[in-house]
């Protein structure tokens, strides 16, 4: 199989409640979100993160604004797959 | 060549015939009316270290066993010994379903990324819905399996949750094959 580097935006969140409401809130929008654990070069607060396409961030993030979800940091991260 | 014809029996008696044929010859002929049974049936001879052979004819599906080599894809992972992952719901651990439905996702995600890999990965009762198609994990699930993890959904419970034609990953088994693979294994890691 081929290797390709496929760019994510992960959003981090204050709490799990958060991070559960944030995918529902954009699963409820038609984006295609992941919730993952943290990544370890992230954080290590042991929490629950969400991951979606680099491209639609910018979208995704006024999607969680608009549904009054709190995030805490978005990271740019580059995955093979 | 001795024959078993296993056309019309449910799951899980086309196994149960075949494996008592192969007590009495090592050489059969089994004819299995639908991809299930076949499997099953593959699987069970492969994992007895059968050669299987399939072919698809007008009145059923005919499947050769000879003795031989499995040609059964890699059973252990790297360090020689199999490990088992018992899925046994769709949430991990106890406490709020919301919460354990996020780390059981969160935990077939990172099953991906850490070593070893298991062998098998069974989903039962409840864990065959992270199968089931629209399920969040899917493409953690077809990962582990391109990386040769065998990934068994437990057929009556795919049946009692109507699933049965909506597994999306991997293949429906009964509980013949999950026994075995159970009993096989060097490490059972149920969750």
């Amino acid at each position: 199989m081929a290797t390709a580097k496929i760019e994510y935006a992960i959003v981090l969140f204050d709490s799990t409640q958060a991070a559960i409401k944030a995918e529902r809130v954009l699963a409820r929008a038609g984006f295609a979100v992941k919730l993952i654990p943290t990544p370890r070069q992230l954080s290590s607060d042991c929490g629950t993160a969400l991951r979606c396409a680099w491209t639609d961030s910018e979208a995704v993030l006024a999607a969680l604004q608009a549904g009054h979800v709190k995030y805490n940091s978005v990271h740019k991260v580059v995955a093979e797959q | 060549m001795k024959t078993v014809d296993a056309r019309g029996k449910a799951c899980p008696e086309p196994v149960i015939l075949t494996r008592k044929a192969l007590t009495e010859a090592n050489k059969l002929l089994v004819i299995v009316d639908n991809d299930t049974s076949q499997m099953n049936v593959r699987r069970m001879a492969e994992k007895s270290g059968y050669r299987v052979e399939t072919e698809q004819k007008a009145d059923g599906i005919y499947v050769q066993i000879t003795p031989g080599a499995s040609s059964a894809t890699a059973e252990k992972s790297g360090n020689g010994h199999t490990i088992v992952v018992l899925v046994a719901g769709d949430t991990l651990g106890r406490g709020e379903a919301e919460l354990g439905n996020v780390l059981i996702r969160g935990f077939l995600h990172t099953l991906n990324e850490v070593e070893p890999l298991p062998s098998t990965i069974i989903l039962i009762n409840s864990g065959v819905k992270l199968a089931g198609e629209g399920s969040p994990v899917l493409d953690d699930l077809r990962a582990l399996g391109d990386k040769g993890v065998e990934i068994l959904a437990c057929g009556t419970c795919l049946n009692y949750y109507g699933l049965k034609d909506k597994l999306a990953v991997g293949q429906v088994s009964d509980m013949y094959s999950i026994t075995e693979v159970l009993l096989r294994s060097d490490r059972v890691i149920s969750v």
